[in-house]
């Protein structure tokens, strides 16, 4: 389908099902809400094939670029009906099973990711192991009756709710740095995972501590190939950077223009307000120049991080404009709305530090896109 | 433009830049048949020639023969009267039956045999097609004397004025000069790159250290920034877009001055290295057409007294 047929009948769509799909809950509602909301609004969006668009048919998709799935992102967060972030999880676990799953395994567990039956989470983090992905120390032993896994993760967002988990394991000795990470495709309900949320101080329980004591996986879901785990989250990292980030800043306008039309008179700087505004448009004009990259064929890489670094710098600069705006709003308001307006200022002080933190990508930028060589 | 062609084009327009200056870059674009480029695919044609003279601070009358084409005039080696720096007004108002010229040009301006002149008037902007030796020409050296600004005063009688979508002739000049910035900026940001790899203190190249590899990421950040929201513009050429692009390449030109600055370090503060002559560029183009601050906060006070932001860039 091409895209401009796809944008009419996914506008269309919403349109004409508003009323089911708008939230049942004002303002941010709990996790527990929102996550019952993405469930509902997948489900539906995939019943209607919006969802499967843009996926390959051999993980039950309907094929088409991957901007069917930015637009239908965009489009959904742009009218509130899902919060970006748990949103656009599949826009880098997909491509991921696809890219690296035996063809059977990602058949059967795409389609139930797609469609909102089953949410996923990503085990990489943990507590020794923050920028330094290399260093992590979870560890997967070969035995006869699967892969044995002992260790720790941090910062796993949705755990809590997860069937499945992408986790990196170490495999090769503790010295093997990169070369000896193997990336494991998991049941959440193995005995031996124990999950404990962790509360932000946006006061979501998004992310948990995740402990695996001997945790037994099939010798089969192994991602890739053993030992080469390491390549997989470096193909992983540009999913993260591209189709995800258009959708966050569609939400990033939403936000924006209810701040300018919400904030009273004389409380924000005009040039503040061009500057944040130019900011954002700039970061769309780069991101939908990724996005047609990715549909042209183009392999992603390091030139993302410049989009993840922009994104972030918007948002930040987006939500220092609400702080202001909407000062005593975000300081004292009980309401639901302000409630939202604030937990979502708390939020976007993360924007720096998740996903690769800002000096992490100044870094690869550094290396890998101005050749600047090693940093000792 | 096919591919092919269009990587022959660039090229020329490239080895023009660095080879030739001034009245020989004109001739150079002339035989190279730039201006029918710009007739055929204006934004490939404003994009690479304007970079590219950013890229190696050369100029030419190639903003005068835009601007001039954007408002109907069509062949000939025209110039065009611009706003006095910061502004992005007509530089002249009709009164009374005269016409009242309060602006600066380029180089083109003291050479040209007739000039553009656009004014405000009651009825909307018009333009006035007028003798070069009717203009009083004062050369302006100031931050940059390669550039060779002059300001440009006259009063005028008002005859024969024809409407012209100034807006319009304004943006696609914003959009040019802003190409030209992220030359600048990219040029800069490679010469700071260059002194970092090279300059050795502490046993290692200062490349090597965070302080200077950070601040020049985000240098990189700030070109690209600016140059994907240009490419954008052209997509949707509207005054809006394009002073948003405009505004950006200035801000992200002066930004990537800043930070090779610092980088650069002892000398790039002496003339002996060629990083002066990109600030001083960089400073005045940022004030041409709209200054970046004026741009900005112009911006800011629309989207808040209509509480709406610009039209949203699709996909």
């Amino acid at each position: 389908m091409e895209l401009d047929a796809f944008k009419a009948a996914v506008d269309a769509w919403l349109d004409e099902h508003e009323r089911v799909l708008t939230c049942d809950y004002e303002g941010i509602g709990t996790l527990d809400q929102q996550m019952a909301q993405l469930g509902k609004v997948m489900k539906m969006a995939y019943d209607a094939g919006f969802m499967r668009m843009g996926w390959p048919e051999r993980v039950g998709g309907l094929g088409g670029s991957n901007l069917l799935r930015a637009y239908l992102g965009e489009a959904l967060t742009a009218r509130d009906l899902v919060e970006p972030g748990i949103y656009s999880m599949p826009e880098v676990l997909a491509p991921t099973m696809i890219d690296h799953a035996s063809e059977a395994l990602a058949a059967e567990m795409v389609p139930k990711l797609l469609s909102g039956d089953e949410v996923w989470c990503q085990g990489f983090s943990e507590p020794g192991t923050g920028s330094n992905l290399g260093s992590l120390a979870c560890r997967a032993t070969r035995t006869d009756a699967g892969w044995r896994i002992n260790g720790q993760k941090v910062w796993t967002s949705l755990a809590q709710y997860a069937q499945r988990c992408v986790l990196l394991t170490r495999t090769g000795t503790a010295e093997s740095a990169h070369r000896g990470i193997t990336a494991l495709f998991i049941d959440m309900d193995s005995p031996g995972i124990t999950v404990r949320p962790i509360e932000t101080m946006h006061g979501a329980e998004e992310f948990c501590e995740v402990f695996y004591d001997d945790v037994v996986v099939p010798l089969d879901r192994v991602l890739g190939e053993v030992d080469g785990g390491w390549s997989i989250a470096m193909d992983l990292l540009p999913y993260e950077r591209s189709t995800a980030l258009w959708h966050r800043a569609a939400y990033l306008e939403r936000r924006l223009g209810q701040l300018v039309s919400a904030a009273p008179a004389g409380t924000l700087s005009p040039t503040a307000v061009g500057e944040a505004t130019q900011l954002l448009w700039a970061f769309r004009a780069r991101s939908r120049a990724t996005q047609r990259r990715l549909a042209a064929g183009q392999t992603l890489g390091s030139e993302t991080s410049i989009d993840k670094v922009l994104v972030a710098t918007a948002e930040q600069a987006i939500f220092d404009l609400v702080a202001e705006g909407l000062g005593p709003e975000v300081a004292t308001g009980d309401d639901p709305v302000s409630a939202r307006w604030r937990a979502e200022f708390l939020y976007s002080r993360a924007a720096t530090i998740y996903g690769g933190s800002a000096e992490i990508q100044r870094n690869i930028i550094a290396r890998r896109l101005l050749g600047l060589g090693d940093d000792r | 433009m096919e591919a092919s062609d269009l990587e022959l084009f660039g090229r020329g327009i490239r080895h023009a830049t660095e080879t030739c200056a001034d009245q020989a870059l004109d001739a150079a674009l002339d035989e190279l048949g730039w201006r029918d480029a710009l007739l055929a695919d204006r934004s490939t044609a404003v994009s690479l020639l304007f970079e590219a003279q950013g890229l190696v601070v050369a100029d030419s009358s190639a903003l005068d023969w835009l601007l001039a084409a954007a408002l109907g005039e069509d062949g000939g080696h025209t110039s065009v009267v611009l706003p006095p720096l910061r502004r992005a007004a007509p530089p002249a108002r009709v009164r009374a039956g005269r016409c009242e010229v309060r602006g600066i040009g380029t180089k083109a301006v003291a050479r040209a045999d007739s000039t553009v002149v656009v004014a405000e008037a009651d009825g909307g902007p018009v333009a006035f097609t007028v003798k070069a030796s009717s203009l009083e020409l004062r050369s302006v050296r100031g931050l940059d004397p390669a550039l060779g600004i002059v300001e440009v005063t006259g009063d005028l009688e008002a005859v024969a004025g024809r409407p012209v979508d100034w807006e319009a002739a304004v943006s696609v000049g914003q959009l040019a000069v802003g190409h030209e910035l992220v030359g600048l900026a990219r040029a800069m940001l490679e010469l700071a790159r260059q002194h970092a790899l090279d300059r050795v203190q502490f046993g290692r190249p200062i490349s090597s250290f965070q302080a200077i590899r950070h601040r020049l990421a985000e240098s990189l950040v700030a070109v690209e920034a600016a140059d994907g929201l240009l490419a954008a513009a052209w997509d949707d050429p509207t005054p809006v877009t394009a002073a948003m692009a405009k505004a950006m390449a200035g801000r992200s030109a002066r930004a990537v001055a800043r930070h090779a600055q610092q980088v650069l370090a002892g000398i790039g503060f002496t003339t002996e290295h060629p990083f002066h002559r990109y600030v001083r560029r960089t400073i005045v183009l940022d004030q041409l057409l709209g200054a970046s601050s004026v741009l900005t906060r112009q911006l800011g006070e629309d989207v808040l007294a209509r509480a709406t932001l610009p039209p949203t860039l699709p996909l």
